[in-house]
């Protein structure tokens, strides 16, 4: 099978502090891939590798993305640049205004940073990220700032953007109906050193609706496995390859 | 406006209490009155000898600037990223900046006379070490997020250069010059004095050996003035270039 991100037996570790052990896990061209995990765990770290920000201490990381985009968990704008300028700065002939539309953010384009709330640079980011018409798009919490409105229709956007122009989507989270809406597998993550310890092939329909008797079945079957008070349930939407939790 | 007034007002109760002193003492030798020295500064501001005077001052101290700047920005750069380097010539930079004016002179007489080099020399020497140290603290404050996400999306490196840590950089270059420009009136004065042979220093040296103590007064008033002056020119260059810098 064709991969864009390939990792085989990747270990991190930081000195003595080992963060990531025996990661396995491939990403096809147009896959969505959720890892979801408790805070502290290493995901962000995953992500950093995946990349190619942070380099694995053993085992291999193969990315053949022509182009990757990564939303940081805090928005890294350059503060003494407008909106604009700050998406151009990624890509000089990118449609900034069709980035900034799309998280609702095309009033703003002559703004400093500085004048923008929270949620409102995480939106610039995300836009950033779009500019560059990624084939790789990484997630890190990228919503975690966000009020449930906006951030309902920027994951919808999201979801829009790759049903015109497919692209391969890895987040991380720690909230299992954002994983449950953009992704089509989900890696649970266990604690520190971060291995695999569940993967959840998803087969939801792609126009979700996260108040549907389905989605909600679904969202409490993740909880259940996430806290591993239960086996997980085998639904008629969804496979579960592997459930041992302890 | 009204900051302009109180200005006004703390410039006038201090001449008003130069009035007091020079009523009080009655020795001109001691503190001449403000009349007699401002008088004397606008013979000065006339005189083509005094310009002559003002002029080579000026640019021993621009001369001085921009040999600092142009040389401290690079170093201090090299520096603040390489830690190695920085640990090796800190202890140098640390005694030149700790080295008095004064220790310089002979070093500077044997070396060249009397003349503009050695002003120049001792007040490169003494800007020098505080543009390498700030241009260090300002390659230190460089935030390595923003140069990571330029990493990410393979910004060239020119661009990230000048959007990133040129745009960390430009505050830290305006504390230099603001510090610098005080300071580089102050050391040239302090040189032509010693070892100049020409400019407003020099003015001076002549109008003590005269004993013509209002005629000092008026010298480093006109000095003070033009050191005013010229630190506002710059800081008017320096918002101008961050203003088009910003549309670019």
């Amino acid at each position: 099978m064709e991969t864009i991100l390939n990792t085989r037996n990747l270990c991190k570790s930081f000195d003595t502090l080992e963060v990531l052990r025996d990661i396995n896990l491939s990403v096809a061209p147009g896959e969505r891939v959720a890892l979801l995990g408790p805070s502290g765990a290493g995901k962000t770290t995953l992500l950093k590798i995946m990349a190619g920000l942070e380099t694995p201490s053993s085992g291999t990381m193969e990315n053949h993305a022509r182009k990757t985009a990564f939303v940081f968990q805090e928005p890294r704008l350059i503060p003494w640049r407008s909106v604009k300028d700050n998406l151009l700065f990624v890509n000089a002939d990118g449609d900034y205004r069709a980035a900034l539309c799309s998280v609702e953010m095309e009033d703003f384009a002559d703004y400093p940073p500085a004048d923008l709330s929270g949620g409102m640079r995480q939106r610039v980011n995300l836009a950033r990220a779009l500019i560059t018409q990624p084939d790789l798009l990484i997630l890190d919490e990228a919503f975690h700032s966000l009020d449930l409105g906006i951030k309902m229709r920027l994951m919808e956007s999201i979801i829009q953007r790759w049903q015109e122009q497919p692209f391969a989507l890895v987040c991380v989270t720690h909230d299992p109906k954002e994983a449950l809406y953009l992704a089509d597998r989900i890696f649970v993550l266990s604690t520190r050193p971060a291995s695999i310890l569940t993967e959840i092939q998803m087969n939801l329909s792609r126009k979700l609706e996260i108040t549907s008797p389905d989605f909600i079945a679904q969202e409490a079957n993740l909880i259940h496995i996430l806290t591993g008070r239960t086996q997980p349930h085998q639904s008629e939407d969804s496979e579960v390859e592997t459930g041992h939790l302890s | 406006m009204k900051n302009f007034w109180r200005t006004l007002a703390g410039i006038g109760i201090l001449v008003l209490l130069w009035q007091l002193a020079a009523l009080r003492l009655n020795k001109s030798i001691l503190v001449p009155a403000p009349s007699e020295t401002l008088s004397l500064l606008f013979h000065n501001f006339t005189s083509p000898d005094m310009l002559l005077a003002a002029g080579q001052t000026a640019w021993k101290v621009l001369l001085a600037l921009a040999l600092a700047i142009l040389l401290g920005l690079p170093l201090g750069l090299l520096l603040g990223l390489s830690d190695g380097a920085y640990n090796l010539l800190r202890p140098l930079i640390m005694v030149v900046q700790a080295v008095p004016v004064i220790s310089w002179l002979s070093l500077v007489i044997f070396t060249w006379g009397i003349g503009w080099r050695g002003p120049v020399f001792i007040s490169f020497l003494s800007l020098f070490p505080v543009a390498v140290l700030t241009t260090v603290a300002g390659v230190h404050d460089l935030d390595k997020d923003l140069l990571e996400m330029a990493k990410l999306y393979q910004v060239p490196w020119k661009k990230v250069v000048r959007e990133i840590h040129l745009g960390s950089l430009l505050p830290f270059i305006a504390a230099i010059l603001d510090v610098s420009i005080g300071q580089a009136w102050k050391v040239t004065l302090v040189s032509e004095y010693l070892c100049g042979g020409d400019g407003l220093g020099e003015a001076i040296l002549t109008a003590r050996m005269n004993v013509d103590i209002p005629a000092v007064w008026a010298l480093t008033l006109g000095a003070v003035l033009l050191g005013l002056l010229s630190e506002a020119l710059i800081k008017f260059v320096l918002r101008r270039f961050r203003h088009a810098w910003k549309r670019s």
